[in-house]
């Protein structure tokens, strides 16, 4: 028998060995985490907010620092450029004003009409309201989404969901928001939906991104009215966030599939843009439980469930029908 | 592939000690260039399609490719993490991709070698396009389904830059051999 025993691994290589199955098995377990944190925010989209603002905290004023010196070279430069032509330019818009003063005389008097309307049918429009004007501080241009980063955050009064815009049109909407950075979801992502209007049909619809320099225009409502290169579309109102109006951009291809529009506003060529308070804000009201004739579980109030109000205890119960409460009609809650 | 373990502790005098306390930051100059080269794409440029090369997986690729033991899945795990939350992505995506990414250049380079630098730009190649199709169908897994078409830009830009990229990531590891001639760095 010339079986041998196998000879006995040296302890470099049997430390080697070990070392390698470690790294496995800590490579696997990496994996694993990450397919698990996708498909938690699958579930959950809200998980990782907060230390996404902690991470946009600190990237956000780094990029405002560093961009300011290019900034100030850029407004050098174009300074240069504006003292060459400065005479065509002037005669240019001096035409311009003309024509603009004419039609300001005629809007003049149909404003005044319109103040009077409103007054007889007692229109009431929440006003819109700058928080805050800002330089775009940073922005994810080589990435599956569009997002774009403000140095402003919650010190500054910003909070999720306020639009953004920009001297041309519309930039986007605040989406996560730190102490002093928030992120901006740009009207060119393709999570990005707008409400708006065609300006010379009034149709409603929604301008969608597409992570493309252009918007797709879906889910057209009412009669299909064809649309023409060059309409114009702004922000109608609907949902809340948007204040009415807002250029959002011009169509310049109508497909069927979905009409073309490029945006008023380059999302990332715009200077200053300003956060203004959400159009209709939600009325921040408390969570109150429906209303009961029976005493609830224990578990429901040990589980954090709103305080249950029973029907006795409602300022407008009538005492003489409180013993018969279960067969009594059903009171609408108010 | 793993960092050789520093001389023992106990048997270092205080003065040995002090100094190997002190080099051990040059262990996360590959996690920090790829995260300063993230900070970079942040860069607030007025790019209408995303024409930015993928900056942040290409200096992963070159770190694992350059220097396995400083660039394992897991660092490249808190690299993607961080590009996730920087972009506004849902957190995972990167993250997922990043250590794969690292995982797979380790067992490229044990199975098929070294063989100069167009064929380590075909290997990244084929592991950043790799990554880049991966991408699609993570975040739809994640609920936030995109269309894929405007990564036709970013591909040739980051295949482009690889150079760029893997030239820095071999400049500052010279410089950080050369900076301390007994670190031992895997």
């Amino acid at each position: 028998m010339d079986w041998t025993q196998t000879p006995r691994r040296s302890s470099a290589m049997r430390r080697e060995q070990n070392l390698a199955l470690v790294s496995a098995v800590i490579s696997g377990a990496v994996m694993a985490a990450g397919l698990l944190l996708l498909l938690l925010a699958r579930v959950n989209p809200e998980t990782a907010s907060s230390i996404r603002t902690m991470a946009t905290d600190v990237a956000a004023p780094a990029w405002g620092v560093v961009r300011a010196p290019i900034d100030g070279m850029a407004r050098l430069v174009a300074g240069i450029g504006d003292y060459f032509g400065a005479v065509s330019r002037a005669q240019a818009l001096e035409t311009q004003l003309d024509l603009a003063n004419a039609r300001l005389r005629q809007s003049r008097v149909q404003a005044r009409e319109l103040v009077q309307l409103k007054r007889l049918m007692a229109v009431r429009e929440p006003k819109r309201q700058v928080i805050v004007t800002t330089r775009i501080a940073a922005a994810a241009s080589g990435s599956v989404v569009r997002t774009a980063m403000l140095a402003v955050g919650a010190a500054a009064g910003v909070s999720r969901d306020m639009p953004v815009i920009g001297a041309d049109g519309l930039v986007g909407r605040t989406q996560d928001v730190g102490q002093v950075s928030s992120l901006v979801l740009l009207i060119t992502d393709p999570l990005s939906r707008v409400p708006v209007i065609i300006e010379r049909t009034g149709q409603a619809g929604l301008a969608a991104g597409r992570n493309q320099p252009t918007l797709v225009l879906i889910d057209r409502v009412g009669p299909d009215l064809p649309l023409r290169v060059g309409d114009r579309i702004v922000t109608s109102g609907d949902g809340g966030v948007y204040p009415p109006g807002v250029p959002v951009g011009v169509v310049i291809e109508v497909r069927n599939d979905g009409p073309v529009i490029r945006p008023a506003q380059p999302p990332l060529g715009a200077g200053f843009v300003t956060v203004e308070t959400a159009w209709l804000q939600m009325p921040a009201a408390a969570a109150t439980g429906p209303l009961f004739d029976a005493p609830v579980p224990v578990e429901a109030r040990t589980r954090g469930a709103p305080k249950p109000r029973l029907r006795s205890a409602e300022p407008g119960a009538d005492p003489a029908t409180e013993p018969t409460a279960a067969a009594a009609p059903i009171v609408p809650v108010p | 592939m793993i960092a050789s373990p520093p001389p023992p502790a106990l048997l270092m005098t205080k003065a040995e000690r002090r100094r190997w306390l002190l080099a051990s930051w040059r262990y996360a100059v590959p996690a920090m260039t790829s995260i300063f080269l993230l900070m970079l794409m942040l860069a607030p440029l007025p790019l209408v399609v995303p024409v930015m090369p993928h900056l942040g997986l290409l200096a992963v690729l070159a770190w694992a490719m350059l220097q396995p033991g400083l660039m394992p899945p897991w660092v490249a795990f808190g690299v993607g993490a961080l590009a996730d939350l920087l972009f506004g992505q849902p957190l995972g995506v990167n993250a997922t991709l990043f250590a794969v990414a690292a995982s797979v250049m380790r067992l490229l380079d044990r199975r098929v070698g070294r063989h100069g630098h167009s064929f380590d730009w075909a290997v990244a190649t084929v592991v950043m396009l790799g990554v880049m199709a991966c991408t699609g169908p993570l975040m739809a897994l994640a609920g936030r389904p995109v269309p894929m078409a405007p990564m036709l830009w970013q591909a040739p830009a980051s295949l482009m830059a690889w150079p760029l990229v893997v030239r820095l990531a071999a400049a500052i590891q010279r410089r950080l051999v050369a900076s301390m001639p007994g670190w031992r760095h895997g």
